[in-house]
């Protein structure tokens, strides 16, 4: 007949290797997000880069050179010594484009709105404010899957680029309302 | 003999008549074309550059990524308008030498930071709400427009659409302004 200590033992038994489990997966997944870093992040191009399109997808990676994102044919730096300051903040969008949204609303009795709460997914920005040759102000903004843009800015700032937020004192969370 | 001939006016009228109609839509159209292009040409007739400068706000209270969204969309749109002569960055060293230079600046009165999600679900909330006050004002500080403008995303897109509406009002608003003429060796 098990005691109620023997129950408590194998409990832990059992809980003991999932912890680990997570623990590790955990980990596998911060390695991950510092080594594709290092390797260039996928990234989608949202405004500011001269020479290349709006909503381009592609790699985003730190250089000695600057900031590099190329995506197909399309290829545009920003020299670190040119760089004013790097921002990062974080928001969600709903996945699936254009054509989910259109498919959504074609779903009766308002279904589309339920797939809507489920279709989510949280980013994260990088913007960029740079001075071209003239000394013109620039802006370019990134967005990136969630915890990849405070690697690269940390990248950014050790190869000499200025940041008027330093990146351990960077907001968590900017998903939220803010009025004025 | 003479019911044959109505019979083929008549005929002559029933295959003639789509083809007045579209030769008179055709008509319509291109002297549609021939206004546009009049006023195109008006508008870039203003013998002013514009400098634009980012959003002032104060600390924390609009995002970096919506500063820099409005800022970028606002150059683009200025641009895609051909109301000005030329279009110059915050900070551009070249507009120095520019004798009919206007800069445009922007207070940020109100923003509001919606959520996509929201807007998919209830259609009704989550909106996201830039509004700035507009200021051109020559070199000398003479202010030649001043208005309130907001950009709104509603249901669709996501939050920096607002950004892009909101420039886009702005360059409306510039390009029906009425520019006053630039006074002899302004702004020198």
């Amino acid at each position: 007949m098990p005691t109620a200590r023997d129950n408590t033992r194998s409990c832990i038994l059992l809980l003991l290797p999932l912890l680990l489990l997570c623990a590790g997966l955990f980990a596998q997944t911060a390695d991950t997000s510092a080594s594709a870093a290092a390797s260039g992040v996928r990234s989608m191009h949202v405004l500011g880069l001269e020479g290349v399109k709006r909503n381009l997808h592609g790699t985003l990676t730190a250089q000695p050179s600057g900031l590099d994102f190329k995506a197909g044919g399309a290829h545009g730096t920003v020299a670190i010594a040119s760089i004013q300051d790097v921002f990062t903040a974080q928001d969600s969008h709903q996945v699936g484009g254009k054509v989910l949204t259109v498919a959504k609303m074609g779903v009766p009795y308002g279904g589309g709105r339920v797939v809507s709460l489920f279709s989510h997914e949280k980013l994260d920005s990088l913007t960029v404010e740079y001075r071209d040759a003239n000394g013109g102000l620039h802006g370019v903004v990134f967005t990136m899957p969630l915890g990849q843009a405070t690697v690269l800015k940390k990248q950014l700032v050790d190869l000499g680029a200025h940041a008027s937020i330093p990146v351990a004192s960077e907001p968590e969370k900017q998903d939220g309302d803010t009025k004025k | 003999m003479n019911s044959n001939l109505k019979l083929r006016a008549l005929r002559m009228v029933r295959v003639a008549w789509p083809v007045v109609l579209l030769c008179a839509f055709s008509l319509g159209l291109t002297a549609l074309g021939f206004t546009q292009e009049k006023e195109k040409t008006e508008m870039t007739t203003s013998p002013w550059a514009i400098q634009v400068e980012p959003v002032q706000a104060d600390e924390g209270q609009l995002p970096p990524d919506f500063s820099m969204a409005i800022y970028e969309d606002l150059i683009a749109q200025l641009t895609k308008s051909e109301k000005f002569q030329q279009v110059f960055r915050s900070g551009d060293k070249e507009a120095d030498g520019v004798p009919n230079l206007l800069v445009l600046h922007m207070t940020l009165e109100k923003f509001e930071r919606g959520n996509q999600t929201t807007r998919a679900v209830t259609t009704v909330a989550g909106a996201t709400k830039v509004k700035v006050h507009l200021k051109v004002s020559t070199r000398d500080g003479n202010p030649v427009v001043e208005k309130d403008v907001q950009g709104t995303v509603r249901i669709f897109g996501e939050n920096l659409k607002a950004t892009f509406a909101l420039a886009k009002d702005i360059a409306t608003t510039l390009r029906n302004a009425s520019l006053p003429a630039p006074a002899k060796g302004a702004g020198q």
